[in-house]
């Protein structure tokens, strides 16, 4: 059989020519991305490239991925790898404070950058003929960003008011932080991404220098392209831009395991809220996990769609809540299957966790009807495929998916696990997780009497 | 498909029975349909003490039709694999639904009962009261939006701009089900209904299934277009929210805006993306790059049938709530006194022409643009002559634009925060502030 490759590789070899190790691009096969084929690539200095070519609109989307988050940090260092991605919009070497975002502007690109537990990323969409300004712009901050004491001063102020909007001031926000603080007491997964405040106000240019030179290296970091591209035209330009950066030794990583949990853990906070709020969550699969896809659809049955369990039970039925909605964490190590409820007026937790703990019971002890395992499948397959309709929306799948798992295609392999899963895996998964000993309660209650009566 | 396809594509129109319209922007890229239902009038056709009456009568429509409760609706919906929605807003009120392609036709046809034998049956319709009062409650622990809902309403008044499209508690718990027939049998005709699709279907398709929507409806009229033109009180307002405990602020500084139909429409919001529309905008560089003060910082132009709202946005710590709004109101100033330079005005257009490929990249943008030029009667060529349009706008005519829509002498400023933290700092920071007052934050 012909190998689909030959081609790319032959011109690889002809493209490397003199090319310097790490600026010699290798081949490393394809995958099917939905109906396109995603292809591999790698620099010498360890680089990954993946390029999806995607003609539906003439744009294009570049992601860096890299393999750093908030499990990399330590306690009194919390909240650094997310003030460093703010960091990585400033001055470098060659472009003076403000002028990377200007650039970006003046051609049309949107740019923003997240961080999480396990990873941090990058992008900017833009018009399919500039994406080469992005490859340069990317290359150069990847190691030639400047970090001086002024602007390390001015973002920790940006990260504290983020941390005061998304926090501090947030009901859910700071209820989800108390969560994860009770949850995890060895995994850094114990500590929010954003970082404890005293900890964001404390660090130092030093700080964000150690970070930047242990982490950012193109060894530890993934590139995504799709869009309305030439792909010869990409690589030669990433080549270029990034051919001159060394490799690092990334240190290993020395995160303990979350040990089991042995008991249910409680805790409350008061804020000044209507109404209750409720949080429970059981220690669930890790990402990478077979159980993981199966739990999604254990938690589509129980919070997917108006007919729901729990949707219906709690907010159509009972009317005890306003808002219901669960989450298995998408994470590398093991992390939480979250469900929330808000509840209405006077309503409790504990009329809401009664009806909570039925329902974990009932999934324990009974298979879930066919109807309802196709109701939860088709929710997810739908879900897949609006994450899918934007070329954004599928660099973002690709960088995601790669960079937890190494699979860039695994969104596609994870609708077919959603099919496979069968009324046993759900019970199984069920009894295997919702367990009351590896279970955390967080309630939030109303602050003042005058905030109880104005839910009334 | 090419690009160049995808450039020059306009949505495909097709006239229906009773004066109806339907749009569709296909796109074979998935296996994904999406229907859009909307009415050409929203909640600014509520009654006085009704409002959200428009958005309660079209959540009503699942709540039950012939041969369905809305138990067996809900199951079905879900089943299929679809997603289905309200969206309500003053001049439109639209039923969202979204549904994997090999399910259209089971999607259609509940479409259809739900649009055309609706039941609006009464437990159903106390049961959604109970909900939405329960959401209203709910939403005052958003500090934005409590802000924004503070802003509308005192800006506009007793304009229809005034009303929260959701309803107050009070308005909510006045509605009949004689008002959610009234409103059926009033608006959701066919003369007054545009049905939008995108997604996985063919041009030959699209209109039996939007003739088949609609065919059992009654004719009826488009409803009258008969909202004034919105007034602002003359002077400087504070309204301060107040809300216990609040470490940080929400500001959000309004006045009168713009209409699409102005000469200047565009030169205005060319200009307003100068001072913040974009991450460098000068409010972005001055608040948050300079000083760190918001994580955010910006200014938008909203746009309607009648003019609207400009209205900036930041939210510094309580501790800087006054510095980060007298700066603010400082950078207005000058903003409207000596305009935008041709600097700026040169690497704004850049952005936004270029960054247009952008509003067009998916068959739902290009629908939705062309929902917004029917439902909001914009000009026809709004989008489609959009970047000829910014490109034509000259620097002198953007800081005209300015000078003659944006009135820093008229305005008001909404700061969610505690009071008894803020306020005093925040009225030293206003100059000429006619007038300052402070409402709870679960007044609405």
């Amino acid at each position: 059989m012909r190998d689909p490759g030959a081609a790319r590789r032959a011109w690889a070899e002809q493209a490397n020519g003199e090319a310097v190790p790490s600026a010699k691009l290798t081949y490393e096969g394809s995958q099917p991305f939905g109906g396109e084929l995603l292809h591999r690539w790698r620099l010498g200095n360890g680089l990954t490239v993946l390029l999806l070519v995607d003609g539906a609109a003439p744009v294009a989307s570049y992601h860096t991925w890299f393999k750093v988050g908030s499990r990399h940090e330590r306690p009194g260092k919390t909240g650094l790898a997310h003030l460093f991605e703010h960091l990585m919009f400033n001055e470098t070497e060659s472009l003076k404070a403000g002028t990377f975002d200007r650039k970006l502007e003046e051609n049309g690109a949107e740019t923003n950058a997240a961080t999480w537990v396990d990873w941090t990323y990058y992008y900017e969409s833009l018009p399919a003929e500039r994406v080469k300004l992005a490859i340069q712009l990317e290359a150069e901050r990847m190691t030639r960003l400047v970090l001086r004491e002024p602007q390390v001063a001015s973002e920790k102020e940006v990260v504290a008011n983020e941390r005061r909007y998304r926090v501090d001031d947030d009901v859910e926000g700071s209820a989800n932080e108390l969560l994860y603080k009770t949850a995890f007491s060895q995994h850094p997964y114990q500590w929010p991404t954003i970082g404890w405040m005293e900890d964001i106000q404390g660090f130092t240019p030093e700080d964000c220098v150690a970070f930047y030179r242990t982490y950012y290296a193109p060894n530890n970091a993934t590139v995504v392209v799709v869009g309305d591209i030439r792909e010869r035209d990409v690589l030669l330009a990433i080549r270029n831009a990034y051919g001159t950066i060394a490799a690092q030794a990334i240190p290993a990583e020395d995160i303990d395991p979350e040990p089991v949990q042995l008991e249910r853990r409680e805790t409350e906070v008061r804020k000044p809220t209507a109404t209750e709020k409720l949080l429970v969550a059981f220690k669930g699969p890790a990402l990478g996990d077979a159980d993981h896809a199966v739990a999604t659809v254990l938690n589509e049955v129980l919070f997917g769609g108006r007919a729901s369990r729990l949707y219906k039970t709690l907010i159509v039925d009972r009317e005890l809540a306003t808002d219901v909605r669960g989450w298995v964490s998408t994470f590398r190590d093991p992390g939480l299957f979250e469900c929330w409820a808000t509840a209405r007026g006077t309503h409790t937790t504990h009329e809401i966790q009664a009806v909570m703990d039925d329902a974990f019971a009932r999934l324990r002890a009974d298979v879930v009807s066919p109807e309802e395992l196709a109701r939860a499948k088709a929710r997810l397959e739908l879900g897949l495929l609006q994450q899918l309709e934007t070329i954004p929306g599928k660099a973002e799948q690709i960088g995601f998916f790669e960079t937890v798992l190494g699979d860039p295609s695994h969104a596609f392999r994870r609708v077919e696990a959603f099919r496979r899963a069968t009324e046993s895996d759900v019970r199984r998964v069920a009894r295997r997780y919702l367990r009351d000993e590896g279970s955390t309660v967080v309630r939030v209650l109303p602050e003042s009497g005058a905030a109880r009566e104005a839910a009334q | 498909m090419s690009a160049a396809k995808s450039r020059a594509r306009a949505p495909v129109r097709f006239d229906l029975d009773g004066g109806a319209l339907a749009l569709l922007e296909a796109s074979h890229a998935l296996p994904l349909v999406s229907i859009v239902v909307a009415l050409r009038s929203g909640s600014a056709a509520d009654p006085t003490g009704k409002s959200g009456l428009a958005r309660i009568a079209m959540r009503m429509l699942r709540r039950g039709c012939e041969g369905m409760i809305a138990e067996q609706i809900d199951f079905r919906i879900d089943s299929l694999g679809a997603e289905m929605a309200v969206d309500t807003a003053p001049s439109t009120v639209a039923i969202h639904a979204q549904v994997i392609s090999r399910s259209v036709g089971g999607l259609v046809e509940l479409l259809t009962r739900l649009l055309t034998t609706p039941t609006f049956p009464i437990d159903e319709l106390e049961r959604l009261k109970r909900e939405t009062i329960a959401e209203i409650v709910e939403a005052r622990d958003n500090d934005r939006v409590v802000g924004q809902k503070a802003l509308q309403r005192t800006l506009f008044e007793d304009h229809a701009y005034g009303r929260n499209s959701g309803g107050t508690v009070e308005s909510v718990a006045s509605i009949t089900r004689d008002d959610v027939m009234a409103f059926y049998r009033r608006y959701v005709v066919q003369g007054n209904i545009v049905v939008g699709i995108s997604g996985d279907m063919d041009a030959d398709q699209a209109p039996v299934v939007a003739r088949a929507l609609i065919a059992g409806l009654s004719r009826g009229a488009p409803a009258p277009d008969d909202v004034p033109e919105p007034t602002m009180r003359r002077g400087r307002r504070l309204l301060v929210v107040d809300k216990p405990e609040r470490t940080q602020t929400q500001i959000l500084v309004g006045t009168m805006g713009t209409s699409t139909h102005d000469d200047d429409h565009v030169a205005l919001v060319v200009a307003n993306a100068v001072f913040g529309g974009t991450f460098t905008s000068r409010l972005m560089k001055e608040v948050r790059s300079k000083r760190g003060w918001s994580y955010g910082a910006s200014a938008r132009t909203v746009v309607d049938r009648r003019r609207q709202a400009w209205v900036m946005w930041t939210f510094p710590a309580a501790e800087d709530a006054a510095a980060c709004l007298k700066l603010t109101l400082e950078l207005m100033g000058t903003w409207v006194e000596k305009g935008v330079t041709p600097r700026e005005v040169a690497f704004i257009e850049r952005y936004l022409v270029r960054s247009h490929a952008f509003e067009v990249d998916t068959a739902a943008k290009r629908l939705h643009q062309a929902l917004d030029v029917e439902l909001l009667a914009l000009p026809a060529d709004y989008y489609s002559s959009w970047t000829d349009r910014v490109r034509a706008v000259t620097p002198e005519a953007a800081s005209a634009a300015v000078r003659n829509r944006i009135h820093p002498a008229d305005l008001l400023a909404v700061v969610v925060g505690t009071a008894a933290q803020v306020l005093a700092p925040l009225r030293e920071a206003i100059p000429d502030l006619a007038e300052a007052s402070v409402v709870p934050f679960d007044a609405e």
